[in-house]
């Protein structure tokens, strides 16, 4: 506990980080590299843009990487049973902010200790001793261009709640974990039950399969869906949809970087942080549509894609409330 | 030779000291190395039921996850489950048990291309059909309805994959071939001759074939409709592609709410709910152990025979259309639909300028989908001839002998195919852990390789136990009088004359292994991946035009092996 707050503490203070900067910096990549390896356990499945980042990573530290891909709550499930199995594997977790709150109450990570870039993560986003932020999803609306004009598309995110959709919006299931219960607590906290209850009387249609759904949407078996997360939207360019960041802004979930607890390669994972919180590095993720969360980055954004990311960060939802959440969504969207 | 009229395990016991220990020593073997395939994470999974919080976290045993699932809300998706599975059940067993009719005892026209084309849908991943039949059968857009409305020049909708309709039709593309291969082979390796007495007393060609055909087919459409039915109840795709959308929720898709829609996965839920679909199906099982009951089935004698076929006359053409109809709808349709997307960039964008071959060249780039194809080819024949040869063992056991234990062993075959994938693969993930550290199962192949054999050994047991049963002792028996060994009657005319369905099973179980996923996520580490889990990551990361030429792969092998498996056969059948 004490070791966990006097890091916790070194890794806020200034004077440590130019301490830092000046003198163990250079030991703990010196570490890192006689590690020689960094196991990381990752929420985020089959994503080119890690990759490229993970590459020059490697390229730049010498250091191999092994992923583990899996769904959210099989990453999850897997740490807790290899930890209370006495098995150390993985080094850094990389996650959603919710399952990583719920694990980190149950104790799966260690206190990172200093990463020099942590002083560039700009608000709403905020790191502390055990999770940084890393990237973001955000979601906004999705139409297909050939169905709906451009005089016709919403603007606000009450627009869709006009009785000409009705029937006409397929969307991710709000009763279940994902972007549909990020959206539902989003406009929750922002319009109210009401809202919910009138779209409910919208009777949209719900897909679990988001990639699939996407693609419903672009061969115009609906003409909108919701919500859409942003980073697909590069896979989809050739296809008749476009984007819409309604007025109000952007419902997002940050994922979040962590240690795991009695990680073989601390010092690895470290240097990786540091690595993944670099501009070059949070540019390959907000050139795919993630925001970036630290300074600088969003500004030498490709142009498309800077448009609907310079937009408001409206809300997430929180994982104390979640299980409250589904529950009334179910009542809601029977 | 008082041996030959003892029944048979107790004539084993007269192969001297050796076999009279070796008995029991390797009964006791079997029981042990099945308790740790299927007992030991069931085992797991019950403490999960029982237990307030999952293995390795402190908390109380107590009865609320029982407690949880009496609702009204889970009855009617209790009955919603059943229902689908018990239609579409009988629907493929009747459509598989007529298909293996015309293909094994008919003079239908190309019958031996027909054979392989049927059981194809088999073996293509159900994410990549339900994705071709989404495009086919949406009632907006799909296909079929535009070419309907074009037809009709109507407003109407002929079809709507997003209903009760589509689970069961989705579903039936894969127990339909499932079954069909289960029975093509049982009839086949039927003396025509209790068919021919049969018409010979009298009976016409349909009594004949309900009365003896059928009623002969017995052991093999009961075990085929067993199996089908529960993995049915066990089906998660074709329900949360289809049904999920529309309000139809089964028993699969509320344990996947319990454990991974909720903040707090509730693995007490799942697993109680779990193990109640598991006494249901266990229920099931007696049924069909008192239906076969002291009765034999036979077919296979020491009289020689030659299976023949039935001539048709005109009416071959109609059992030959009826084979083309199914091959269109279930093959041609949804495949020729993967096969097109391939080549565009996008799934259902058919433009010219969207023509590509950027697919192929990027799975053949992929270095992932190498390691993984090299890792799950390793795996499919090591674990498809591991669980043939357990599988055989146990059905050699249970059908052919009286040994006490037996029953046992039959039950503990059967537990993997009672428990829901991703339910047992959390089980396995819980056992595999938890052992010695000096075991090296967990994060290596061995954990892919166990499960995979505990996975397939329910359908092992029922393919092989099902050839057995066809087979006379009387054959045995005449090994055993002109001095064969018990190894030697075991391999020169048991598993010779039940080969067929050996080869069967394997490929069966092969391709399952090529498929499985819910245990396969949870149980690989980094450098151990399997093509599920890299088709997976493709899937999710948006790019299902590379999961379709994967798919397409594995099309060609399937008919590599299946032109290789049938070739055998019809050599073998030629020199029987």
């Amino acid at each position: 506990m004490l070791r966990r707050s006097v890091l916790g503490l070194l890794a806020s203070t200034p004077l440590a980080d130019v301490a830092w900067a000046q003198d163990d910096w250079a030991k703990t990549v010196e570490a890192a590299k006689k590690e020689g390896k960094l196991v990381i356990y990752t929420a985020s499945i089959g994503s080119v843009f890690h990759k490229a980042v993970i590459k020059s990573f490697e390229q730049k530290y010498g250091i191999g990487v092994e992923m583990l891909e899996a769904r959210a709550s099989e990453v999850r499930e897997r740490v807790r049973v290899e930890q209370s199995a006495g098995r150390f594997l993985g080094d850094i977790h990389h996650n959603g902010s919710t399952t990583t709150w719920l694990m980190n109450r149950d104790g799966n990570f260690q206190p990172h200790g200093p990463v020099p870039n942590i002083k560039n993560i700009v608000p709403p986003y905020e790191a502390d001793d055990i999770r940084i932020p890393c990237e973001v999803i955000s979601y906004s609306l999705m139409v297909n261009r050939n169905l709906v004009k451009p005089g016709d598309e919403p603007k606000s995110w009450k627009d869709i709640l006009d009785p000409k959709w009705s029937g006409k919006i397929l969307s991710d299931d709000y009763r279940a974990l994902g972007g549909g219960a990020v959206f539902f607590v989003v406009m929750y906290d922002t319009f109210g039950k009401e809202f919910h209850e009138k779209l409910a009387a919208q009777k949209p249609i719900f897909s679990r399969d988001l990639a699939n759904s996407e693609r419903r949407v672009a061969r115009g078996e609906y003409p909108l869906y919701l919500p859409f997360s942003l980073q697909n939207f590069n896979n989809l360019k050739g296809l008749p949809i476009k984007p819409i960041v309604p007025a109000e802004g952007r419902p997002y979930v940050r994922f979040d970087l962590t240690m795991l607890k009695n990680a073989p390669h601390p010092n690895a994972a470290r240097v990786f942080m540091n690595h993944y919180l670099e501009p070059e590095s949070q540019l390959v993720f907000a050139n795919a549509g993630y925001a970036p969360v630290v300074k600088g980055v969003v500004e030498k954004t490709l142009e498309e894609i800077r448009v609907l990311l310079a937009t408001k960060a409206m809300g997430t939802t929180t994982p104390e409330k979640q299980d409250a959440m589904l529950e009334l969504a179910k009542q809601i969207y029977k | 030779m008082v041996t030959v009229a003892a029944p048979l395990g107790e004539r084993s016991a007269s192969f001297g000291g050796l076999w009279r220990w070796g008995r029991p020593a390797g009964i006791a073997a079997l029981i042990l190395i099945l308790c740790f395939l299927s007992l030991y994470p069931m085992v797991m999974l019950l403490y999960g039921s029982l237990h307030s919080t999952p293995p390795g976290i402190a908390g109380e045993f107590n009865l609320n996850g029982y407690i949880s699932i009496a609702t009204t809300e889970n009855l009617v998706v209790l009955a919603n489950t059943v229902g689908i599975s018990l239609v579409k059940t009988v629907l493929a067993l009747a459509l598989a048990v007529l298909l293996a009719w015309i293909v094994a005892r008919t003079d239908t026209p190309g019958r031996g291309v027909l054979e392989v084309l049927i059981t194809l849908p088999f073996f293509i991943p159900p994410i990549l059909t339900a994705t071709a039949w989404a495009m086919l059968g949406n009632a907006q857009v799909g296909t079929i309805n535009l070419a309907w409305r074009w037809l009709s020049d109507s407003d109407t909708t002929l079809v709507d994959v997003y209903s009760y309709g589509g689970v069961i039709w989705h579903m039936m593309q894969y127990s339909t071939p499932f079954i069909f291969l289960f029975v093509v082979d049982a009839f086949r390796a039927m003396d025509p001759a209790l068919e021919e007495s049969s018409r010979m007393s009298g009976a016409t060609r349909w009594q004949t074939f309900w009365r003896v055909t059928l009623a002969l087919m017995l052991p093999v459409t009961t075990s085929a409709f067993i199996l089908s039915f529960i993995r049915g109840i066990e089906s998660f795709e074709s329900a949360v592609f289809f049904g999920v959308p529309v309000g139809i929720e089964v028993i699969t898709t509320t344990i996947y709410n319990s454990i991974t829609q909720r903040a707090q996965p509730d693995y007490q839920s799942a697993t109680a709910l779990s193990f109640a679909a598991l006494a249901l199906m266990f229920l099931l099982l007696v049924l069909q152990s008192r239906l076969l009951r002291g009765r034999t089935f036979t077919t296979v004698t020491g009289k020689g025979y030659s299976p023949n076929i039935m001539r048709l006359g005109r009416l071959r053409w109609v059992t030959f259309g009826i084979c083309i109809l199914f091959f269109a709808l279930t093959v041609a349709l949804p495949i020729g639909q993967l096969l097109l997307s391939s080549f565009f960039k996008f799934f259902g964008f058919y433009q010219a300028d969207m023509l590509t071959l950027d697919h192929y060249r990027s799975v053949w780039e992929n270095s992932s989908f190498w390691r993984a194809f090299g890792n799950t080819m390793l795996l499919g024949v090591a674990g498809a001839t591991a669980t043939m040869t357990l599988g055989g063992i146990v059905a050699y056991v249970t059908t052919r002998t009286r040994w006490r234990g037996r029953r046992l062993i039959d039950l503990l075959a059967w537990l993997p195919w009672m428990m829901p994938g991703m339910v047992l693969g959390i089980g396995f993930l819980w056992g595999f852990a938890i052992l010695p550290h000096g075991i090296p199962i967990y994060g290596t192949l061995w954990a892919l390789l166990l499960a995979y054999i505990a996975l397939g050994t329910p359908v092992a047991v029922r393919v092989t136990s099902a050839a057995y049963q066809q087979i006379a002792n009387d054959i045995e028996e005449c090994s055993r009088v002109h001095g064969a060994g018990w190894w030697q009657t075991l391999g020169r005319i048991l598993i010779a004359l039940a080969w067929p369905a050996f080869a069967v099973g394997w490929v069966l179980i092969f391709f399952g292994i090529m498929r499985e996923l819910s245990a396969s996520i949870l149980l690989y580490a980094p450098g151990t991946e399997v093509l599920s889990v890299v088709m997976l990551k493709m899937w999710v990361s948006g790019k299902p035009e590379e999961v379709s030429v994967i798919g397409l792969v594995m099309l060609v092998l399937v008919l590599l092996f299946r032109w290789v498996q049938l070739k055998f056969i019809k050599k073998r059948i030629s020199t029987l």
